[in-house]
């Protein structure tokens, strides 16, 4: 479901990441840096996209030959009323106006697994979006509006659940896991955690996003890894990092058992010799990270 | 006095229907406009590969002219149209081809010529081609590549689409017919359109409900070969249902199926959700060799070798068209892949770091992994021990379980099949 522009690799010459003080935007810099290639990270104070001049600020900013990363956006915690909503669509609309004015080489739009129907277990790039949220809903359509854009390459990433040291969100999953278990030594899961999820590590996301800026890719691509993991499992991993012991409690369960499988294939195809960070793996690595950090 | 058939479009479908025609004893023209197709034939080269056939075009070269004469046709009491109708990637069907090639049938014929329309066409097409004072008919042709000759000796059935059913056959068609002892069910063109269509649905239909068990067999510990049976002994399903699992609908002939069903519900508004999802998972099963091989080779070795054996869709064949192989190495192309296959060069793989091997073995040697593309019946003689020396990695990858499963473990071989968990 993507297509390479350049069928070598080629470094951008400058990328613009708007939203890269974010746990995400943050670790694809991270490497963007390791690879030398320019980057540019407007700050929400120096450029705060919900204002009404923001699409001039950018525009004066971008050069065509520029690459847009947009991961800004305001993430359910902080909201998923409608207000929040608006928001989120005059940030990107602040973008596709710069844009349109400005131009650029490439853009990526980070959009989100919310805009698949939550019910469905088995996820491809085939399947069609249907958000149930506000929050999906305003991915989904973020996606029209970069898509709408004239004479612009667009790639549009839907990554799944995220997992990594400097994750702000606190999820139900590795990362709350990670600091319910350092805090109270336990972790307490929803039911006994039979759902399924797919879970990356946040460099896996960096990784896959850096080589999608050096190939030029368009199109639309699920950022996940293949395989999913109960949250059971999750939680034995995380607990098995501690060298004291870590209670997993189960709860009684409220909501029924849903489950979420990805397809890569496409992935795959697009980048056959690209290698994920095993689960067991990326736990670890982030829990010996919280221990250095600590330390 | 045995009428004379003529075929035009001396491609597959026409070839392989006309030498038949004349084992069965009938004098047979084939007609095609390119004359170095027909002067090759008439040479005795063959441009496509079908078990027997070239013994019986040398055999009954005295009842077989060809020519890219038309005229010649006029000798003809019964004239086959029935050049292959290319399709396109979405597997739509072009149509040009064979209306260009009845037009030239018409012209070069005697009326009481009986024309018959064999290529595949969609439901519509044969009435409409219809004219006041010539006899047409459509007929099911039932060509399976690899199989094609044993299907046109010994048909199961001939399904005639007739502008009216209740007429009798002329003569000389019903003469041909007979020849090969079969039930003849004649019916309206659009009842044989549809039914040509209907029998290929149904196939497709089983091998993805054999590909979706097969899979969730791969997952739970079960063994889809030993489930194969139990189902074939059910009269429901039956001996010969189409229950291997594989990587998915190729060749073409299914998927221009798929596609004119899906069109013509998309014209009529009526339910066709379920072929869609035959549709997706063909395209889904397809690529079981590129994910298994990414999560055993690709993704845990630094320049991976790879050895493909097969590039033709299936067996007994020198067609790529949606061939499983080709879509592989089509993504395999930044690693060195290995090739062999007993038909097909090389150079139709899509890869520019191909080598092409000669043998099997030559293939394997110092390859990480050995993906088994195409059942061609010679790879089953293969030795796991012998694999398993040629090989610097051990892993196999055979959908088709052409090798022995048992063997192949117990040679160290680290053996991966459709159906059944590794």
């Amino acid at each position: 479901m993507i297509a390479h522009r350049n069928q070598e690799p080629k470094k951008p010459e400058r990328v613009v990441l708007l939203g890269a003080r974010g746990f995400i935007g943050a670790a694809i810099r991270r490497q963007l840096d390791a690879q030398r290639i320019p980057t540019l990270a407007p700050a929400s104070a120096e450029l705060n996209l919900t204002e009404a001049d923001a699409a001039g600020k950018l525009a004066a900013t971008l050069n065509p030959v520029d690459v847009v990363v947009v991961l800004a956006a305001i993430t359910p915690d902080k909201g998923r009323d409608s207000a929040t909503l608006m928001k989120n669509l005059a940030m990107m609309h602040s973008v596709c106006m710069a844009i349109e004015k400005a131009g650029c080489a490439h853009l990526v739009y980070f959009s989100s697994d919310a805009v698949y129907n939550p019910t469905v277990s088995r996820v491809s790039e085939y399947t069609p979006a249907s958000p149930q949220d506000l929050y999906g809903a305003m991915h989904y359509t973020r996606e029209i509006m970069a898509r709408g854009l004239s004479k612009v390459p667009v790639l549009v990433l839907r990554p799944t659940l995220v997992y990594g040291l400097d994750d702000t969100h606190n999820a139900y999953g590795p990362n709350r896991f990670r600091r319910a278990a350092q805090k109270d030594g336990k972790i307490a899961l929803f039911g006994g955690g039979e759902e399924t999820r797919d879970h990356i590590h946040v460099d896996d996301v960096a990784a896959l996003t850096v080589r999608c800026l050096l190939h030029q890719s368009t199109g639309t691509l699920n950022v996940a890894t293949g395989i999913s993991h109960s949250f059971f499992e999750v939680a034995e991993l995380v607990a098995k990092q501690f060298s004291s012991p870590v209670e997993v409690a189960r709860t009684p369960r409220a909501n029924p058992i849903t489950h979420r499988h990805y397809d890569v294939t496409n992935t795959i195809k697009a980048f056959p010799d690209l290698r994920f960070i095993a689960l067991e793996d990326g736990v670890a690595r982030a829990h010996r990270q919280m221990t250095e950090e600590k330390s | 006095m045995q009428p004379v058939i003529g075929f035009a479009g001396m491609t597959h479908l026409g070839l392989v229907s006309g030498i038949c025609a004349a084992e069965k004893g009938f004098k047979v023209i084939g007609f095609d406009p390119d004359s170095a197709r027909t002067s090759a034939l008439s040479r005795g080269e063959l441009p496509v590969s079908e078990p027997q056939l070239p013994e019986l075009l040398q055999k009954n070269r005295e009842r077989l002219r060809f020519t890219s004469d038309a005229a010649a046709l006029s000798s003809c009491d019964v004239v086959y149209v029935a050049p292959d109708v290319p399709t396109d990637d979405l597997g739509r069907s072009d149509l040009a081809s064979i209306g260009d090639m009845l037009e030239a049938v018409f012209s070069a014929t005697r009326d009481n010529a009986a024309i018959v329309v064999l290529s595949q066409v969609p439901p519509g097409f044969t009435r409409g081609k219809l004219r006041a004072g010539r006899i047409l008919y459509y007929q099911v042709e039932t060509l399976i590549f690899g199989r094609a000759v044993e299907r046109a000796l010994q048909p199961e059935r001939y399904i005639v689409g007739c502008a009216d059913p209740t007429a009798p056959l002329p003569a000389a068609y019903a003469t041909f017919l007979g020849a090969h002892a079969c039930p003849v069910l004649p019916m309206r063109f659009e009842s044989a359109e549809l039914a040509k269509i209907s029998i290929n649905m149904f196939l497709v239909a089983s091998v993805s409900a054999a590909n979706t068990l097969a899979e969730l067999c791969e997952k739970v510990g079960a063994d889809w070969s030993e489930i194969v049976p139990a189902l074939k002994l059910d009269k429901r399903i039956g001996q010969y249902a189409y229950l291997a699992p594989g990587l998915g609908i190729a060749g073409g002939n299914l998927e221009r199926d798929l596609a004119t069903v899906c069109n013509l519900s998309d014209s009529y508004g009526t339910d066709t959700d379920v072929v869609r999802a035959w549709i997706a998972n063909s395209r889904y099963r397809r690529d079981w060799v590129l994910r298994t091989l990414h999560g055993t080779v690709l993704s845990r070795l630094e320049n991976p070798v790879i050895a493909v054996l097969g590039l033709a869709y299936k067996q007994d064949t020198h067609s790529t068209k949606n061939s499983p192989s080709i879509a592989l190495l089509s993504s395999l192309t930044p690693f060195r892949v290995r090739v062999f296959d007993p038909v097909v060069p090389a150079s139709a793989a899509p890869n520019p770091r191909c080598l092409a091997a000669k043998t099997e073995l030559e293939a394997c040697e110092g390859a990480d992994a050995l993906a088994i593309m195409t059942p061609w019946a010679q790879f089953a003689k293969l030795d796991p021990a012998q694999l398993a020396k040629k090989l610097r990695g051990k892993v196999v990858l055979d959908p088709n379980a052409v090798l022995n499963p048992a063997a192949c473990r117990a040679a160290g071989l680290d053996y991966h099949t459709l159906g059944m968990k590794s």
